[in-house]
């Protein structure tokens, strides 16, 4: 893939010296959209940890290349500055530390398009919560929009979002999709959890790839009308036996 | 004021009462000099007042407008701005107050009896009563913040202080001392006692910061009465390495009157930080709240001692206390007490100590922060009391002191 941003080769993920998954191939192209599917505790979570570098998930063998650069043992942080950014599904709450005073953070450290970010605080209805705790005491609503807000503002050269849509109401679950569009349409590369029909029908005309995780392996790759459907009809397992081509 | 010989008697027999808390210290090794008055210009121009005031996060400016400046044992009272004076507002040294003022002498050893401990006793023998006065007539507010710097620049020496502030019925003041020690090892001893009146419907909001040294020995006593209606914040903050530090507070509430007192301690080195605030619900309608943030590192043990007493009904109380622990090393014991004697008295307490959460300095990592970088804005949040009452100037004052010690933040 000429325009390929994201490279996870032959990755071996463990998590606390157990590994969760095993031989993991990822390729995703500049400002595209990636949609990963799998039953709980099938390890999708686990694998977007690991491609960021969150402790104590880790590849232990294969590599993560961002933007033709390994970056597989780049601690957190410097893959953040590289732009490669986890949105968390759980994020913890800060008492005391406002929504603002990160805004003011991120805006100094990575010297962010003003336009850009004041489009996404409006889609996302950021506004109302500077003042607020980050995550402290949010409705459900308030820190997936939130959370969504603080990855995509960075503009990173890929996001990877963990159910941004899980405990969300339909209407907040439309901002964030708006969101997301923005970001394809501004070049950034977005690999997307979810496990929402209701997601999943809103994202089929942007979605690039499906992939199929199933019992720790990267099973199936491909179009969405080769996945999904399959899904919804024969259930995890069904379209897995199906569709595996690796495992 | 109560100078009868009974009571110097039992100063001189309290001579050597310890304090119910905190390590007890001998006394006897510092030099107790003797109270003058100098100028500003001689003030002003010490390189050690400026490094002492400099660590409180006070400019020269303002110590230059303070209404009151103690130097060792030097004074200096006050550069009052002339609107405050028409109004009848006043500030002074307590000695000069309790020759000139019946008012000053009435209430001067009401709230604190000089044979409390053997470090009240000896500034009410040896003090001379030195520190300040400030008096704020019926119905005047005094918005604009009234500062007071205490500072130490000579080791070895006691600052010996009784200080007296009376906010009559009505009336509104904003205090704000700063005590600080010139340079980091030096070995002083200071001890302020503080007696505060605020009358009927009256507020005073009182904000100390202190920046001390290795060596320093900080004996605070402080006592409020607080009347009908009246409202009293308090803001205490810390956030230097001392020798040892005790101070318990205590405030005692009136009818429909109100307390908030917050503290915010940053112990550190091998200093022992014992501090607490105590309030007695005299009064049907009062409220109090205690709310206290304490940080200890290095080898440093903060005690956070917290006290609501309900006498009366119905009344409200509430105790917030969370400590934060930066290496294996401090210790931090937290110990609030609610008494109860009013089954209408409704009192209330929370209380935490652990240390940084790991999912919280992951998270911030994964938005691109260096882990000192979120340790930094961890602690930060976790010592931004909400203090509504505290005056814009001050809360600049508080903002910049929390900077500094999140900054530092590392065990």
């Amino acid at each position: 893939m000429s325009n390929e941003v994201l490279r996870v080769e032959n990755a071996d993920i463990y998590v606390a010296g157990k590994r969760i998954l095993r031989g993991v191939n990822l390729s995703v192209g500049a400002g595209e959209l990636h949609i990963i599917m799998g039953p709980n505790a099938s390890g999708k979570t686990t694998l977007l940890s690991a491609i960021a570098g969150v402790e104590p998930y880790e590849v232990r063998s294969g590599r993560v290349m961002l933007a033709g650069e390994d970056i597989t043992n780049y601690p957190l942080y410097k893959r953040v500055e590289k732009g490669l950014v986890l949105a968390y599904q759980n994020p913890p709450s800060f008492k005391g530390v406002k929504v603002l005073e990160i805004m003011k953070w991120l805006r100094r450290k990575f010297d962010l398009d003003p336009s850009f970010t004041e489009s996404l605080a409006e889609i996302l209805d950021i506004h109302k919560l500077l003042g607020r705790d980050l995550f402290s005491g949010m409705s459900g609503g308030e820190r997936k929009r939130l959370e969504t807000y603080l990855t995509l503002s960075i503009m990173p050269k890929v996001a990877l979002l963990d159910e941004p849509d899980s405990g969300v109401d339909l209407d907040s679950v439309g901002r964030i999709l708006e969101a997301i569009k923005l970001a394809l349409k501004h070049g950034i590369s977005v690999v997307l959890v979810t496990h929402s029909t209701h997601m999943l029908n809103l994202v089929r005309p942007l979605a690039n790839t499906v992939h199929l995780i199933f019992k720790g392996c990267l099973v199936f790759s491909g179009l969405y009308d080769e996945v999904v459907p399959l899904v919804i009809k024969r259930g995890f397992e069904g379209a897995a036996k199906a569709l595996r081509r690796w495992c | 004021m109560r100078l009868s010989k009974d009571m110097v008697e039992a100063a001189r027999k309290a001579l050597n009462k310890p304090a119910p808390y905190g390590p007890d210290v001998d006394l006897s090794k510092y030099d107790i000099l003797n109270p003058r008055r100098i100028e500003p210009a001689e003030i002003l121009e010490r390189e050690r007042v400026r490094d002492a005031s400099g660590k409180l996060g006070f400019t020269p400016e303002i110590v230059e407008k303070a209404g009151y400046v103690q130097v060792d044992e030097a004074y200096l009272a006050s550069a009052l701005i002339e609107s405050l004076r028409k109004q009848g507002v006043i500030v002074m040294s307590t000695a000069e107050a309790l020759r000139k003022l019946d008012m000053a002498r009435e209430v001067a050893w009401t709230l604190i009896s000089p044979d409390t401990d053997k470090y009240v006793a000896t500034a009410y023998l040896y003090g001379k009563e030195q520190g300040y006065f400030i008096y704020v007539p019926p119905g005047v507010k005094v918005r604009t913040p009234i500062y007071t710097c205490l500072l130490i620049t000579r080791g070895m020496t006691a600052q010996l202080l009784h200080n007296i502030i009376y906010v009559a019925d009505g009336a509104e003041a904003n205090v704000v001392t700063g005590c600080s020690i010139a340079g980091l090892h030096a070995e002083a001893l200071h001890i302020s006692v503080s007696e505060f009146f605020v009358g009927r419907d009256a507020k005073l909001t009182f904000a100390m910061i202190h920046a001390w040294s290795k060596g320093a020995v900080v004996r605070p006593r402080t006592a409020v009465k607080v009347a009908e209606g009246g409202r009293y914040v308090s803001y205490y903050m810390i956030y230097s390495a001392v020798h040892s530090l005790q101070s318990y507070p205590k405030v005692i509430l009136g009818r429909n009157a109100s307390t908030s007192l917050y503290s915010v301690i940053s112990g550190e080195g091998e200093g022992i930080y014992d501090v607490g605030s105590s309030a007695t619900l005299a009064g049907p309608g009062s409220s109090a709240e205690i709310i206290s943030r304490n940080l200890a590192k290095g080898r440093s043990r903060v005690v956070a001692r917290s006290e609501i007493v309900g006498e009366s009904g119905p009344s409200k109380g509430h105790i917030e206390c969370m400590g934060l622990i930066l290496s294996d090393t401090a210790y931090i014991s937290t110990i609030p007490l609610l008494d109860s004697r009013n089954s209408e008295a409704v009192l209330t307490h929370e209380a935490a100590i652990g240390k940084i959460g790991e999912d919280q300095l992951t998270y911030l990592m994964s938005k691109g922060f260096s882990e000192d970088e979120a340790r930094a804005l961890i602690i930060r949040g976790f010592l931004s009391v909400e203090a509504p009452d505290l005056p814009p100037q001050v809360k600049l004052s508080v903002d910049r002191v929390t900077e500094l010690i999140s900054s530092k933040g590392h065990g």
